[in-house]
């Protein structure tokens, strides 16, 4: 057993280093909207490396993830199945995205879209579907926070409490300094992950089982359904293959469309700097191999955490590892979250703004009014996250999963923006609304899906029929001239 | 190597990459405890493998676009 006050102090000293590490770059950007969104669009590659990696290792990475390897076996590998690729795409839409940044001045990727097919009702729906893409995956950081104080605490915060204290940190940072500030916080949080996250892989295992792969034997023995894949579902039956493949595939496809990803096109500095930043990604999914490493470790551990998602932070309270490890840890798992949610809670309010007040209902906003409406959309954002998380009773993986539905459905419509010329800007309209309704559709009655398939790829498929389907019925939108800028590299 | 033929590579290695992390190719090779390969399962250092074969397989092509664009 571990000493609560030395955790908590450690925990909490580490929230105040990153409140001034991310108010320090607020001098240097300009007091523009494209200062505060797109960072001057000046990001270098280590930069970029550490917010799109830290961005991944969220709350979901530290918490999530290892509950489902220990409630769901080898479930959990589908972070890493799914990460192989899943930045992949970028490297081909980002750059193209990025000239176009350049040359129109955009800065989310609804902006492109509605130019591009001169439909601002476009932009209109793309905020609607990021919101709500954005509000379970921001709940699902706030939540992981709460657990995390709560367990170190021993309860004596709890949970609503503890993500009320982490995420007010986080406003007065966003507030204060926008994308530079998430940048910067993120490439220190990121160095600081990476480090503990390697030596409590290998030392838990070592500590409890005598080395990992002693470990693994006994699991085998004892639980050996964990170790079959694709892994076994929250009611503990095997999960079927084409839920599994289809989860791995929406996710693929959806993980480049997050506008808080995507938004760094426009932030790089240079194309060579997203495609390097797409090479290296695959260096972060490294770093979550002791994660899932840890998570295995609790399978067989005493006693059981109160929920699965809780694991990480329990174990680790109800072994004998020094106080300042545990602190260290436990504040590594609140700057994922807290890495994560700055990113997020910041995308959802410029894209509020810009692609809804702004571009689809035709709002004039000149730079310091757009920036004053971001910063109140941050609060309100987070306000209606806050409310999920304490009212949402389910897992932190079901959140992840469900998120990944709405934001799949970007894909065609940014694919047929970059690439193609056939296409109208009513089927990309239809082709968003049949995607986002159909997939909400399946995700509030399971049941009704003929296969049991991720809701997301049945929007995925009803998306793109109607795109082509209605591209052959109405006229095509074919501005040469856009085309040509996306396929025109620099210099 | 010309771009074409690194553009096909790459779409290759996808498709490859694809079947092995889902169905079919992780059921039939990948879904087994032994042997173990540094003390993990087989099935978890599968999907290990992958990640790994992926940053190779992309960087490799980004090197061989990269000399293209800069020697068109």
């Amino acid at each position: 057993m571990t000493s609560s006050a030395v955790v908590v102090s450690v925990s909490a000293t580490y929230l105040v280093a990153c409140l001034a590490i991310g108010m320090w770059p607020s001098k240097r950007t300009s007091d523009s909207a494209t200062g505060y969104v797109a960072g001057d669009r000046s990001l270098g590659t280590l930069v970029m490396y550490f917010i799109t990696g830290a961005t991944i290792f969220s709350a979901f990475a530290f918490l999530g993830m290892p509950g489902w390897a220990y409630s769901r076996g080898v479930a959990g590998l589908y972070i890493l199945a799914y990460g192989a690729l899943g930045f992949l795409p970028f490297y081909f839409l980002g750059p193209r995205a990025a000239r176009l940044g350049r040359h129109y001045g955009f800065v989310t990727q609804a902006e492109m879209i509605a130019a591009r097919y001169s439909m601002p009702a476009i932009a209109g729906v793309m905020a609607v579907i990021s919101v709500m893409a954005f509000v379970p995956y921001l709940a699902l950081q706030m939540k992981g926070a709460g657990y995390v104080l709560e367990t170190v605490t021993r309860g004596g915060i709890e949970q609503w409490q503890g993500a009320a204290i982490v995420y007010g940190v986080v406003l007065a940072y966003v507030l204060k300094s926008g994308v530079l500030g998430v940048g910067w916080t993120n490439t220190f949080q990121g160095i600081f992950m990476m480090a503990l996250a390697w030596f409590m892989g290998l030392y838990l295992p070592q500590l409890l089982y005598g080395g990992i792969g002693p470990m693994f034997e006994r699991i085998a023995n004892e639980r050996p359904e964990l170790l079959r894949a694709p892994g076994l579902t929250s009611t503990g039956a095997p999960w079927a293959w084409s839920e599994y493949s289809s989860t791995v595939i929406v996710s693929i496809l959806g993980f480049s469309m997050w506008p808080h990803l995507f938004m760094k096109a426009y932030t790089a500095r240079s194309e060579r700097t997203i495609r390097r930043t797409v090479v290296l990604y695959p260096t972060f999914q490294i770093f979550l191999v002791p994660i899932l490493i840890i998570g295995f470790a609790g399978v067989l551990f005493e006693p059981a955490p109160p929920r699965a998602d809780q694991i990480l932070p329990h174990m680790m309270m109800h072994t004998e590892l020094p106080a300042i490890v545990v602190g260290l840890f436990c504040a590594g798992a609140l700057a994922a979250s807290m890495s994560s949610g700055d990113a997020m809670v910041h995308a959802a309010a410029s894209i509020v703004v810009r692609d809804g007040i702004a571009t689809a209902f035709g709002k004039e906003l000149d730079p310091h009014k757009e920036r004053a409406w971001i910063r109140r959309l941050v609060v309100v954002v987070m306000l209606g996250s806050y409310a999920l998380a304490i009212s949402y009773r389910g897992s932190l993986a079901g959140l992840l999963i469900y998120a990944y539905g709405p934001v799949t459905q970007f894909f065609p419509a940014v694919v047929a923006t970059l690439y193609a010329r056939r296409i109208s800007g009513a089927a990309v309209f239809g082709g968003l609304c049949a995607g986002i309704v159909v997939n909400t559709w399946f995700v509030v009655s399971p049941e009704s899906r003929p296969f049991a398939i991720h809701a997301g790829a049945y929007g995925l498929a009803a998306n793109v029929v109607t795109l082509l389907v209605l591209s052959r019925l109405t006229r095509p939108c074919s501005d040469d001239a856009f085309l040509c800028v996306a396929g025109t590299p620099p210099g | 190597m010309s771009a074409l033929r690194s553009h096909c590579a790459l779409a290759a290695y996808v498709v490859v990459c694809l079947t092995a992390i889902s169905w079919p190719g992780y059921a039939w090779i990948g879904d087994r405890v032994r042997p173990t390969i540094l003390g993990l399962p087989f099935v978890f250092a599968w999907n290990v493998l992958w990640v790994l074969l992926s940053f190779v397989a992309v960087a490799l092509y980004d090197r061989s676009l990269e000399r293209v664009r800069r020697d068109p």
